[in-house]
């Protein structure tokens, strides 16, 4: 049974594009380009890993991520930003969560793999 | 007046007191033998009275003594009265009476004459002691009468030599001797004249007239020195003409502080202020600094009062008189004013500076976050290109890709790769120009180091590379960012060279030097000295009329490097010929410094 990975993601050529990267590494991508809709599934069916765009709306990544982790009470599931604005690192370090890394867009496939490797293994 | 004098010195026997011992011995003989010729007739009307005469006499000019004549004349009268008078008692009662009454009379009379004297000796006293100078003189013509010791001397006279001038001939000049005639015709009675008299020797002096008619021919005109005060307020105007002088075209604002206030300020430090500088003479600077910033003041100026050495400048905001708020920078010296230690500050307007500063800090923000948004969107859709490109590369027989095909993917994938880097750097610059940048020490072996950016990014593939680092050899400094650093000169070593490529990584440090030298030598295509300083510039400063074709590729690497190298206190410089090759050097402190 392959990983579910949650994109959360406004962009559909980025979308699109993902969901055939991803089943060629070895996933199961659910797509999400409504970001509360992605709380709501993310409550009800948990994925392995959330690859979480930052600029969206209306609320942005950082904003998904306090309610991920505060209001529902979701802290196990590993999270990786994936965004293409500069300056996350500075952002995360003061978040100090273990269960958060960064995948800096443009992607290549070999990066994605090796980022979510990270938290779920080979 | 010298005949007065005489009655001042009792002891001294004048001509005048043995006439008038003469005078008066003969009245009272006189007087005796006229009473006892009277008696011996018995001429009743003409006895005692006559002896008021002497007695009277001597006691208004000689008051004590006067008492010894009126006893000597009482006994001689009683004398004259018992021997006529005998045995009868009611007369020589009658004449003892009148023997006393003499006592009596010479007594009153020498107490108010004694009384008077009292009060011309203490004027006196008060006119030849008094620290005031005082003439009098006549009223129609001026001429000296009289003067005190403290008026001769302010002018140097005697008083032979200064009696019997006219006062008016004591003014210096013609024109003080005009107003001096002009204000005593208006007026008998005048104050606060302020006029220069002449001294013996010609010069001036400053004095303080005031004068009084006190009788139809005496004028009494006191002299009040003022000529200390009157040289220093001179020396004073004097001072602030040449500070005038020296400072109205100063653009920078100056004052003169002494005892704590304002005595000084130039039009420049009005224009700061918007106060005028008769507004600021006299006040605290204090008053005139930002509440803010007025410990910080009190704290500098707590050295100059103080007379300590004030080193240094400080930035003080001050309140203008429309409300403003202006920065200045303030410079103090000590200074003699008077002869007294006084603070001359200097004062350069920065707010504009400070503005245009600010402005820039603005800009740069700004800039920045364009850049990042800018960033942000060209990254994005980068992200399916590269996505799908790795996709079909990862699997070129299911995708029924050919050979040619996959080469010209494989191009797309680099030319993506690289306007990933550039993106990159050109972020990694903004955070650079933005200073927040912080370096984080660590003190690592440097060979190693370049070995691993070596195999990392598979420079032995591309050129023949040679390592010439004693393995003692550490540095202190950002370990990641002096990997990229290196990474970016090996990069550009290969990149601007054609095989067989030859590159050597040498070392070298002479004991007592402040820095480390890592050179990376190349023998590339060189790089024409006129663009030695454009190379290191961002791409948006390069000549690119002269750069562009050869060095099109350059980027940002080397502009980042060096920043990097620079925020080490250290630096990139590089030698070059055309055709021959190039040689890199980071010279880098073996210290931390602060990072600028």
């Amino acid at each position: 049974m392959p990983h579910k990975i949650m994109l959360v993601e406004d962009d559909r050529p980025i979308l699109d594009m993902m969901e055939i990267l991803l089943r060629r590494i070895g996933y199961e991508p659910i797509l999400v380009p409504d970001v509360l809709e992605a709380l709501r599934q993310a409550k009800e069916e948990p994925p392995a890993l959330i690859l979480l765009d930052i600029m969206m709306t209306p609320i942005n990544g950082w904003e998904f991520l306090e309610k991920l982790r505060g209001e529902y009470g979701i802290k196990d599931i590993p999270v990786l930003l994936f965004t293409a604005s500069p300056s996350v690192e500075e952002k995360i370090t003061g978040l100090n969560d273990p269960r958060l890394g960064i995948l800096q867009k443009p992607v290549s496939i070999i990066e994605l793999k090796a980022g979510i490797e990270r938290f779920l293994g080979k | 007046m010298t005949d007065k004098g005489n009655r001042f010195l009792p002891h001294i026997i004048s001509r005048t007191d043995i006439v008038r011992f003469c005078v008066i011995t003969s009245l009272a003989v006189c007087c005796t033998l006229i009473t006892a010729l009277s008696y011996s007739r018995s001429i009743d009307f003409i006895n005692y009275q006559l002896f008021f005469i002497p007695i009277i006499y001597a006691a208004f000019f000689y008051p004590k003594r006067g008492l010894l004549v009126a006893f000597a004349c009482g006994i001689a009268y009683q004398a004259v009265g018992y021997y006529y008078r005998y045995p009868d008692y009611t007369a020589m009662v009658t004449v003892t009476s009148e023997a006393i009454l003499f006592v009596i009379i010479a007594c009153m009379i020498s107490y108010f004459i004694e009384k008077i004297r009292q009060g011309e000796t203490r004027y006196r006293s008060v006119f030849e002691h008094s620290q005031l100078g005082i003439a009098l003189f006549n009223r129609a013509d001026f001429t000296i009468r009289q003067t005190n010791t403290r008026f001769q001397d302010m002018l140097d006279y005697t008083t032979e030599e200064i009696t019997g001038k006219q006062f008016s001939s004591l003014c210096l000049t013609p024109r003080d001797k005009e107003r001096f005639l002009e204000r005593i015709a208006k007026s008998e009675a005048s104050e606060n004249f302020e006029t220069r008299l002449t001294t013996k020797s010609g010069s001036g002096y400053w004095v303080n007239l005031s004068w009084n008619t006190i009788d139809e021919t005496t004028i009494s005109c006191t002299a009040v020195n003022i000529n200390g005060r009157k040289i220093a307020e001179k020396l004073n105007n004097d001072n602030m003409m040449k500070y005038s002088q020296l400072t109205e075209n100063s653009p920078n604002g100056i004052l003169l502080i002494q005892h704590e206030t304002i005595r000084f300020s130039n039009p420049a430090f009005s224009v700061f202020s918007g106060y005028g500088k008769n507004e600021l003479a006299g006040k605290h600077l204090a008053d005139f600094v930002d509440a803010q910033d007025r410990d910080e003041f009190m704290e500098f100026a707590r050295h100059w009062s103080e007379n300590k050495p004030v080193h240094g400048e400080i930035e003080i905001r001050f309140v203008t008189k429309t409300g403003d708020t202006r920065l200045g920078s303030l410079t103090a010296n000590s200074i003699l004013h008077l002869e007294k230690p006084a603070t001359m500050i200097n004062i350069v307007d920065i707010s504009e500076k400070q503005r245009l500063s600010d402005k820039i800090h603005e800009d740069n923000e700004r800039r920045r976050g364009i850049i990042i948004t800018v960033a942000h969107e060209l990254r994005t859709p980068l992200q399916p290109i590269l996505g799908y490109l790795n996709l079909l590369l990862s699997d070129p027989d299911g995708f029924g890709i050919v050979e040619d095909t996959k080469k010209i993917l494989e191009r797309c994938l680099v030319s993506v790769d690289r306007e990933r880097q550039i993106i990159n750097q050109m972020l990694d610059l903004s955070v650079l120009d933005s200073g927040k940048l912080k370096l984080s020490y660590s003190t690592f072996p440097l060979e190693p180091l370049v070995r691993s950016i070596i195999d990392t990014s598979g420079y032995l593939s591309k050129a023949e590379v040679t390592v010439d680092i004693p393995e003692s050899v550490t540095l202190t400094a950002d370990k990641d960012r002096i990997y990229s650093v290196i990474d970016s000169l090996l990069s550009n070593a290969v990149s601007y060279s054609k095989p067989p490529r030859r590159i050597n990584i040498t070392y070298h440090s002479e004991p007592g030097d402040a820095n480390h030298h890592i050179s990376v030598q190349d023998n590339g295509i060189g790089i024409e000295q006129n663009a030695f300083s454009s190379i290191f510039e961002p791409f948006q400063l390069a000549d690119s009329a002269k750069l562009s074709r050869r060095y099109d590729r350059i980027g940002l690497s080397l502009s980042i490097a060096k920043k990097v190298v620079q925020m080490h206190s250290g630096d990139i410089s590089v030698k070059s010929a055309v055709n021959t090759g190039s040689t890199f050097t980071i010279d880098l402190p073996r210290e931390m410094k602060n990072a600028s």
